[in-house]
This record gives structure tokens, C-alpha cells and sequence, in this order.
């Protein structure tokens, strides 16, 4: 009916989240580059559906049942990362240095080169190496691990305010790696920090960000705008300096909260631990992906799959 | 949905015929789509035109109650435009194609979800009975009834228009939506929900197919419409959500102008876990009902909590219920940490408890969904209202433990609060959130613990062992006494005078504010110097009026008020003065002693909430009143801005007050945040002033957060655009050159002032 045709309009934009390639090779993995909202294949062919990170932590500790017996028998982190990585909906693996925090364990940064780099060599999937959040530590360590993985086309997650110098000059520039940008639910920061990294002199096409993440419940409704708003942004207004695309961690949240981890016991009527850890994990996934991540970072394995098949079932 | 007049005009006869008292049939239009003048004023208006116009004013989505539950009326796609006003609800499907086993099992279920999380009731809403193809209409009757004994609205789905009547006559006296009519059966379908005053559910083998149902039951009159999205596939499912919603509000195609039903039990093939994914995707996108094959604890955390999140409204904060916590176990004998509602604070704090693995209990008062230091500053935490709180959730006798943990940043309302709880040991805990777990896992608090009911004389005892605690000393003020003029570099600082009707901008000087530590710490020991130094500063640089802060001043308000308002007026030729304090009495003995040369006190401030009363506290004293145009939180558009603001100009003249009197305050928003809103509130302004009333604010605010080399430029753009707007007054820093000098420019440029050379100096 031509009269219906008035009605639906494909809301297709002029402008592009850049797109981002991660790894190399056959495994390598592409982020954004659609012109239209996130999952709005109504609107327009998405080229490069939402990628799906597995999150592998050095602290061998893990915060389920389930996660220890998928990692059972592997016992450093590269065993770990190579677990991780034959899952074959995971699209690339994020290893994370938690040891690394000088108010915790305080590994070395050689030492977690070592591990970075065997981890290189176990897995052939895009790496993203995320910090262990103390700034400084962490524009050393991924300094330093951009180097030792050079040619790898690893992403850095993330330089942020306090460390973007560090970060933007070392990863970025020095060993062309990929440099995420970490900012708190604040679409102002967000932009400030994609425009500070990238006049040190880091091609805007090389950076990811982070927007910040929260469990759902959590405050998740700051995410939810600051994703919204950047999307648009990007795409309505063609602001380059917001054209990136976002990666979201969302298992090191949703794994912290008590409604994914407080044992069957202390709440009878809520059922398996593990069950519920899985869909607050999924549930916060769908819902960045909704509002507008191109990547999220999970750690449970059945999240993954399930996540997985839901990005399939909307492409 | 405002119509542009451009718009109208297009519905006009076009004939300038003059009938209406305009020149022409532009001139009219443009008139309507002010407002001014009613479109019935055209006598030529077809009737055809007349139900296009209230077609295009109507809401863009129509809004319905289903027994108590809300659906429908969005205005906007996103939460961030303005706010999403009614939640996904969510349903469990029962089919008559289940054996009797199944349905009693999950009928059985479905109450297992009932839980509260902050003030609101987390369960399944509604019941969605399904009907098979294989099955009678009896056999649906049979599942109907019992459903029913749920005590839940039912959505009824099922084609078959007998089978529904039999459905609807045995859902009789319950919430019903049917839901089942499409192209084949629409006309019998509607005639039955139209007897059962029900809304009808829609659906169709596409959205095309779809919108001609629509557009065929509208024309034959029923309204009550409610869509169902295809079952197809997720895709498809996703594809028609989003596409129906967005035609709806972004578009303007009224006939997809309906709530939604997504039937993600259709959707998920068993998979618990996608199904819990894809009850989150059409929370967020855009599902007005999600119906699910069963609701678990698992699903329902996550769920119900973002759906919580997503349906805030973005204007208002967020609120914990007041009450106590108990965490990590905490019992009667565990210490109490007591902070304000705020949900941000309550998070913050909460975690950082758990963090500490100590058992606490946490005291959550009400404070108005402020944060610590601003519900402290406007009066909502304070003394009384933590007294008040112990009293009404009657804590000294559900705990016993008389460790009481107050923020570090109200170190200032120890005293007080230790006076009205002299049972208590009240310790100043830390400033921030992060620092509680070591305080807390180190016991630190213990240092400050003072043991009340040793220290309290007990019978047969000569003599305590530790001498009881000293009252709080309460110093009286002492007296004025002015030596000279006050000197900045050895140039005495007066006041030059203020005409009360000089049409020239009225600055506010905002720099005595309790909030600054070091006027706090004046006013407490009623130490004139820093308070003289700061209004000095500000006079010298040329504020009209200064703004007096002394913060909540719960046991000493009408004292120090006194004492602050003869300090400066003495000292500056009677400066007048904006008295800004939540303490009505402290207002009033400020009055008293207020002299008026320089113009009337204006009284800091009433909004159309809570703090209406000050605005009679205003007509009783003849002062001027600041009348903020909120209630509870910050209004969500113009319109209701405006109600507001009628609201509050109604009661002043009715008490008596000149227009005059009341200063309207937009309530000026933080850019960096609320960037989107700014011309909301400069038109807010404008609104004010092509009702010939006058305006004020804090106009700062908009750079709140910015860095220091930028606030200016920004404050001095925001105050330009703003009195082109007709902004009469602001709240701001007078030492701030840059704002002042742009002020006096545009006081010129508005012919205000007569323009010489030096008028940046004068």
C-alpha cells in the first residue's frame, strides 16, 4: 500500500560508527560501522552484527560454581585464556590483570607480560587486555604489553582521565595498538576524552570507548542514556569525536552484585546462584546492546551462548 | 502536541474574510497556535478540518488503565527526551493446550515472584490465557475461571470469536484485555470487547496487514486498542516493536498510536536463559506487556530492577525507603550508620558496607531524595528530621546499640543532633562513601564512642564514673558595633543605593553560603570578618542585592538571622538583602530587624511544593518572594513549569501580593547533563516575561562542573540569551567581571540604562 510506505520510514543516517578491527588474520574481529541504531536491521543491512568478548581475569579465583568447572583443570592464565577462546561464540578474549593492583597482590608488570604473551601464544582470537583500574599501574602495563604483543592488534581497555597520556602515547602511538576510552556515564567526559586522546595524536579510527557499565539496577539507567545519547550523537548530529565504537565490560559488574552471588541459603525462594548470576548477566548484556554497545565483555559461558543467539536471532 | 501555525493555516478557508476579527486567515492561524484565540472563532472551519486539528493535538499514543495498571501515553522514544511514563508490564502465558497438570503448575507459580525494591512491588501483573485451535470453548472457559482466582488482570488471546465470548463470560468481573481480532474476525471481535468495556488486542500477519485492521476497527469507532507484534520470529518481533513505537511518536501515524503485547514465550523455544534476554530487550524496546512462559526469581532480579531504572523519571531523583538496613548480618547490638535516601547514596554507601564485611545497620531517613550536603542545606536532614526518624521508626527500642555514625560532611549537626538524642553517642563518621571500609573493619568509630548509659547517674551511686557531658554551648550574639566604613585597599566600600523601580538587572550576591566552610565556621561563632570581607567583595563588584545563607540553624535561626541582617545593613548604608534559610522563624526575625531603604527583603525561597507556605510567609511580612517553578524535583517541560507558576502567583495575589512581589525562578540546569533542556528553561523565562512577570535564578548552575577558565564565558553567554528572554534578576557571583560587565551591556543594549563611555564603572 503506498499510503503505508508514508508511515514507516527507514531511519537510515548519513553518518557511521567507525569501524574498528581487532586481531588478525581469519580470527580477526570487526566492530561498528553500521549507519543506522543498534540492531535496526530494519533500517538498513548491519554489516558487522555486536561482538561478544569472554572475560578471563589472572585471578584464578572465580565467582561461580559453573565458571570453576568450566576452567577446571587449567591452572595459569593463558590455560585459561585458551579455554576461553575455544568457545566458539566468543569473538575475542579479554584477559584482565586484577593481580596487577598495587592495593592488592601487586604483580609485577613482567610478570604479566609473561602471562600476556603466553596467552598470545595459545589463542589465535583478538586479544583485549583490561587493567586492574589503579591508572597508573595501568598505563605502565599496557605500555608494556603493547609492546611485547606488537602486530598482535590487541585493544587496551582503557585509558582514562587520569592516564590517557600515558596510554594514548604507549599503546596507541608507539605500538599501534587499539586504545579503549573509559569514561562514567557522562557523555560530556566521554566526548572530552575521545578528543584529548586524539589530539596526542591518535587516529580517532583506532579508539573504542567504554562509557561506563552498572548491573542492571544498579544505576543502569545512567548507562542507558549515556549509551542513547552517544549513539545519537554520532549518527544524528555526525560528531566524529563520538563515532567510535563502544565496548561494554559487563560481567566484572553483574558478577559483584548480591543478586548473582548470595548462596541458595541465604534466600531460599530465589533458586540456583548460578542460574541467577547467568540472567543478570544476559539481562544487562540485551539491554546494552539495546540502547547501543557494539561489544559486550561476559564471563559466564552459557551468558555468551545465549547472548550469542539472541544477537543471530536479530540479524 | 503543539500544531504550528503554518499548519492551521493549511485548514483554513484561505478566504481572509474577516469574520473571525483578523485581517487574515494567516494572522488567525498564527493566533490559534499561540493559544490566544479558540479555532471555533472561525465560523468556516469545515468540519472535516475541525477533526483533523483535535486529531493532530491529540496525544501521539493513547494512555489506558487496565484495573490499576497503566499503559500506553509515551511521548518520547527515549527516557533522556523526557521521561517514559508507564512500565513494561509483565504476564505468564497459560494455554488450554497444556494438560490440567501443566496449567495448575504454572498458574501455581506465578505468585512466587512478589517482592519489594525501592517502594515499588515486583510480581507478575498480569495472567495470559491462551486459547489452541484444538481445544472448545469450553475447555477455555474451564482455564479462564481458574486464572481468575488469581486476583490479576487477564489478557485473553485467542480467534476464535466463540470461544472468546465464553472466555469473557467466565473472566466476568475481572481486568480483561481481548486479545484477538484480526483481519478476518475484527468486526465480531470488537462487538465483544467492546460488551466487556475491554480493550481489544490487534495482530496481523504483518505490519502492513496490521495497520489495516487498525485503520478498519478506528473507523468503525473502537479505540481501545492495544497491538500485538509478530510471533514469527525474534526479528520480526523486534522489527514491528520498534517500527510501530517509532511510527507512533517520531512519525505522527496515530494508527499505530497503541501500547504493545510481545509474546517473547513464543519467541524463546524453551531456552530459560534467552527468554530472560528477550524479556529484557522489549523492557528496553518497546513492549508494553512481555508475556513469558514462566517468571523466576532468576529473570525477575535482573528485570525488575532495570525496568526500575529505565522508568525513573530522568527529572527526579531517585529515593530509597527511609527505615533500617541491616547489613552483613547486622543485629540490635550492631552500630548504626545513618545517611539520607538518595538512591546513589544509598548504593554508594551500602556497598562500601558490604565491603567492609561488618555487620551495621544502615539508618535511611527521609531527605527527599537529596544528597548528603543538599538536603542538609535545604533544611530535609537535619536535627529534627534524624529525631523525627528515630521516633517514627521507633529505633531505640529495635536496637540497642547507641552508636550512631553520622556522615563526615554534617560534622557541623553533631551538637544538635546529640542534644535531641542524648541517649545516643553521636559520631562523626567519614567523609566519603569509599572510606567507610576501613573505618569501619578498623572500628575507628570506636575512638569516638562515648558510653551514655554509663555516664548516666544510676541509683545508689555517688558519683558516675564519667562526669556527664557538658550541654552545648550556645553562644549568644553579640553586639554590632560599626566602627567605620569598611576598607578593601584602603577605599572605604559603600553601597550605592538601590531603587527599588529602576527596570535595570537586579544581581544577587550569592558568596555567603553556609555551604563554604569558612562562613559556616563564621556563623557559628559569630565571627563578623569573613562575613564582612565577602560582602564587601560583592559590593564593591557591584551586587544590588546579597544573598544571606545560614543553612538549616535549627537551634539558633532567629538569633543568627538577626544578627547577620543588622551586621551587614549596618555596615553597608542597609544593602538589602535576600534571606535564605529553610528556617521560617529565622526568616521572620530577620524581618523584624530589616531595613527597607534599599528595597524590600526578598525571602530565599518557595516552590510550589513543600515550600509554598513561604510565599505566605512573604505576603504576611511584605517581602518579595524567590518562587522556584517546582514541586518535587525539577518540572519536566514548560507546561508544567507554567501550572506551577500559576499556582504560585494565584496564592500570592490571593494573600494580597503584588505581582511585583514574586520572582519566578526557572531553576537554571547543569549543562554538562542537561545540555537538551537549556532552551526549555530560556523559554520558561520568556514565558514569565510576556506575562509582565519578573524572574531570578541561580544562573550559574548551567556551568556547574565546567572548568574555571570556562564558566565565566559560559555564565555570561547563559545571562545574555537570558535577559533577551526578559530575565529580570539572577543569583550570582558578583565578583565574576566578566558576568558583570556583560549585565551592564545588556541593561544598555535594552535601553535600561543611559549609555555613556564609562558605563562599565558606574
Amino acid at each position: 500500500m503506498t499510503f503505508w510506505v508514508l508511515f514507516v520510514k527507514p531511519q537510515v543516517f548519513s553518518a557511521k560508527i567507525n569501524e574498528l578491527t581487532l586481531g588478525t588474520g581469519d580470527k580477526a574481529t570487526v566492530l561498528g560501522g553500521q549507519n543506522v541504531f543498534n540492531l535496526y536491521t530494519f533500517d538498513a543491512p548491519i554489516a558487522n552484527r555486536p561482538k561478544i568478548g569472554i572475560d578471563v581475569s589472572d585471578d584464578p579465583e572465580q565467582p561461580s560454581e559453573g565458571l570453576k568447572e568450566f576452567y577446571a583443570g587449567c591452572s595459569t592464565l593463558a590455560e585459561r585464556a585458551k579455554k576461553a577462546a575455544e568457545l566458539p561464540e566468543a569473538d575475542f578474549v579479554c584477559i584482565r590483570f586484577d593481580l596487577a593492583d598495587p592495593n592488592g597482590a601487586n604483580k609485577s608488570v613482567e610478570d604479566c607480560v609473561a602471562d600476556a604473551k603466553a596467552v598470545a601464544e595459545a589463542v589465535d582470537k583478538p586479544i583485549v587486555v583490561a587493567g586492574c583500574k589503579n591508572t597508573e599501574k595501568d598505563a605502565d602495563l599496557f605500555s608494556k604489553i603493547s609492546e611485547a604483543l606488537q602486530g598482535k592488534n590487541i585493544l587496551v581497555l582503557s585509558a582514562k582521565e587520569e592516564n590517557y597520556k600515558g596510554v594514548a602515547a604507549g599503546a596507541g602511538m608507539a605500538y599501534g595498538q587499539k586504545v579503549g576510552a573509559e569514561s562514567a556515564v557522562d557523555i560530556n567526559l566521554a566526548k572530552q576524552l575521545n578528543v584529548l586522546i586524539t589530539q596526542m595524536g591518535v587516529d580517532g579510527k583506532n579508539v573504542a570507548m567504554n562509557i561506563g557499565s552498572a548491573a542492571a539496577g544498579y544505576g543502569f539507567e545512567y548507562v542507558v542514556s549515556t549509551l542513547e545519547r552517544v549513539k545519537a550523537a554520532a549518527l544524528s548530529q555526525n560528531d566524529n569525536t563520538l563515532q567510535m565504537p563502544i565496548v561494554t565490560p559487563v560481567g566484572v559488574e553483574t558478577w559483584g552484585v548480591k543478586e548473582s552471588t548470595a548462596p541458595e541459603s541465604e534466600n531460599p525462594g530465589w533458586g540456583s546462584a548460578e542460574e541467577r548470576g547467568i540472567d543478570m548477566e544476559v539481562e544487562t548484556a540485551a539491554a546494552c546492546l539495546a540502547y547501543g554497545s557494539d561489544a559486550v565483555i561476559l564471563k559466564h559461558p552459557a551468558s555468551i551462548q545465549t547472548t550469542a543467539r539472541l544477537v543471530a536471532a536479530l540479524m | 502536541m503543539a500544531l504550528k501555525g503554518l499548519d492551521i493555516f493549511k485548514l483554513t478557508p484561505k478566504t481572509n474574510c474577516k469574520d473571525c476579527g483578523n485581517p487574515t486567515c494567516m494572522a488567525f492561524a498564527m493566533k490559534v497556535a499561540s493559544g490566544a484565540i479558540p479555532i471555533e472563532k472561525c465560523p468556516h472551519m469545515s468540519a472535516e478540518a475541525l477533526s483533523t486539528l483535535s486529531e493532530a493535538t491529540a496525544p501521539p499514543m493513547k494512555s489506558y488503565k487496565v484495573g490499576d495498571l497503566a499503559l500506553g501515553g509515551e511521548t518520547v522514544l527515549s527516557r533522556h527526551e523526557k521521561t517514559l511514563v508507564s512500565k513494561t508490564l509483565y504476564a505468564v502465558q497459560v494455554c488450554d493446550c497444556m494438560d490440567e497438570a501443566k496449567q495448575d503448575e504454572v498458574l501455581k507459580n506465578i505468585p512466587a515472584v512478589d517482592y519489594e525494591r525501592i517502594s515499588e512491588r515486583m510480581y507478575v501483573e498480569m495472567v495470559y490465557v491462551s486459547h489452541s485451535a484444538g481445544k472448545a470453548p469450553a475447555d477455555f472457559a474451564a482455564l479462564v475461571t481458574k486464572a481468575k482466582a488469581l486476583g490479576r488482570p487477564l489478557v485473553l488471546s485467542c480467534t476464535d470469536v466463540e470461544a472468546m465470548k465464553a472466555g469473557v463470560e467466565a473472566a466476568a468481573g475481572c481486568d480483561i484485555i481481548v486479545n484477538g481480532a484480526t483481519a478476518d474476525n475484527y468486526a465480531d471481535m470488537s462487538a465483544v470487547a467492546t460488551g466487556a468495556k475491554a480493550l481489544l488486542g490487534v495482530r496481523a500477519d504483518s505490519l502492513e496487514a496490521l495497520h489495516e485492521v487498525v485503520e478498519k476497527l478506528e473507523a468503525a469507532g473502537n479505540k481501545n486498542l492495544i497491538l500485538e507484534v509478530s510471533t514469527a520470529s525474534v526479528k520480526e518481533a523486534y522489527a514491528d516493536a520498534v517500527q510501530i513505537r517509532r511510527a507512533a511518536l517520531k512519525d505522527g501515524d496515530r494508527t499505530f498510536g497503541y501500547p504493545s503485547i510481545v509474546n517473547v514465550a513464543a519467541l524463546s523455544e524453551g531456552d530459560a536463559h534467552l527468554e530472560a534476554a528477550l524479556l529484557s530487550l522489549f523492557t528496553c524496546k518497546y513492549g508494553s506487556i512481555v508475556v513469558c512462559s514462566e517468571m523466576t526469581y532468576a529473570k525477575a532480579l535482573p528485570l525488575y530492577g532495570l525496568r526500575q531504572n529505565i522508568f525513573t523519571d530522568p527529572q527526579k531523583p531517585m529515593k530509597v525507603a527511609p527505615g533500617i538496613y541491616p547489613i552483613n548480618g547486622a543485629d540490635e547490638n550492631s552500630p548504626c550508620c545513618l545517611t539520607v535516601d538518595f538512591a546513589l547514596t544509598y548504593f554508594l554507601v551500602s556497598g562500601e558496607i558490604e565491603r567492609s564485611k561488618m555487620p551495621v545497620n544502615l539508618l535511611i531517613t527521609d531527605a527527599s531524595g537529596m544528597s548528603v550536603l543538599t538536603a542538609w542545606a535545604a533544611g530535609k536532614f537535619s536535627s529534627s528530621s534524624i529525631k523525627k526518624f528515630m521516633d517514627e521508626f521507633d529505633i531505640n527500642n529495635k536496637i540497642k546499640s547507641r552508636a550512631l555514625i553520622i556522615p563526615g560532611k554534617v560534622a557541623v549537626m553533631k551538637g544538635e543532633i546529640q542534644d535531641k538524642l542524648p541517649d545516643w553517642s553521636v559520631i562523626v563518621g567519614t567523609t566519603e562513601a569509599v572510606q567507610l571500609v576501613k573505618y569501619l573493619r578498623d572500628e575507628e568509630w570506636k575512638k569516638s564512642y562515648v558510653d551514655k548509659s554509663a555516664a548516666a547517674p544510676a541509683a545508689g551511686e555517688a558519683a558516675a564514673a564519667e562526669p556527664a557531658p557538658a550541654p552545648k554551648k550556645v553562644i549568644p550574639a553579640p553586639p554590632i558595633v560599626v566602627t567605620g566604613p569598611y576598607m578593601i585597599d584602603d577605599k572605604p566600600v559603600t553601597y550605592k543605593g538601590h531603587d527599588p523601580n529602576a527596570q535595570t538587572f537586579v544581581t544577587i550576591g550569592e558568596r555567603i553560603h553556609c555551604i563554604s566552610p569558612a562562613i559556616r565556621k563564621a556563623m557559628d561563632s559569630y565571627d563578623e570578618a569573613p562575613i564582612l570581607k565577602r560582602a564587601a567583595e560583592q559590593i564593591a563588584a557591584g551586587a544590588t542585592y546579597l544573598d544571606v545563607n545560614i543553612g538549616p540553624a535549627e537551634s539558633n535561626g532567629p538569633e543568627l538571622m538577626q544578627w547577620a541582617v543588622q551586621l551587614l545593613q549596618q555596615n553597608f548604608n542597609n544593602v538589602p538583602l535576600a534571606l535564605d534559610t529553610a528556617n521560617q522563624k529565622a526568616i521572620e526575625a530577620g524581618i523584624k530587624v530589616y531595613n527597607r531603604t534599599n528595597g524590600k527583603p526578598i525571602v530565599n525561597s518557595a516552590d510550589a511544593g513543600s515550600r509554598i507556605s513561604n510565599i505566605d510567609l512573604a505576603a504576611a511580612n511584605d517581602a518579595i518572594v524567590i518562587a522556584l517553578c517546582s514541586a518535587d524535583g525539577i518540572a519536566k517541560d514548560n507546561e508544567e513549569r507554567m501550572m506551577h507558576c500559576h499556582n504560585m502567583l494565584e496564592r500570592g495575589l490571593h494573600l494580597g501580593m503584588e505581582s511585583d512581589d514574586l520572582w519566578f525562578d526557572p531553576l537554571f540546569l547543569v549543562i554538562k547533563g542537561m545540555q537538551d533542556k537549556q532552551m526549555d528553561v530560556l523559554n520558561a523565562i520568556r514565558a514569565f516575561s510576556d506575562e509582565g512577570l519578573k524572574s531570578t535564578g541561580g544562573l550559574s548552575n548551567n556551568s556547574n562542573g565546567m572548568p574555571k577558565h570556562i564558566r565565566p564565558i559560559m555564565d555570561a553567554a547563559m545571562v545574555g540569551m537570558a535577559m533577551t528572554m526578559g530575565l529580570t534578576s539572577a543569583i550570582v557571583n558578583p565578583c565574576d567581571q566578566r558576568l558583570m560587565e556583560t549585565i551592564k551591556s545588556c541593561d544598555i543594549i535594552k535601553n535600561h540604562n543611559l549609555y555613556a563611555d564609562s558605563y562599565l564603572e558606574i
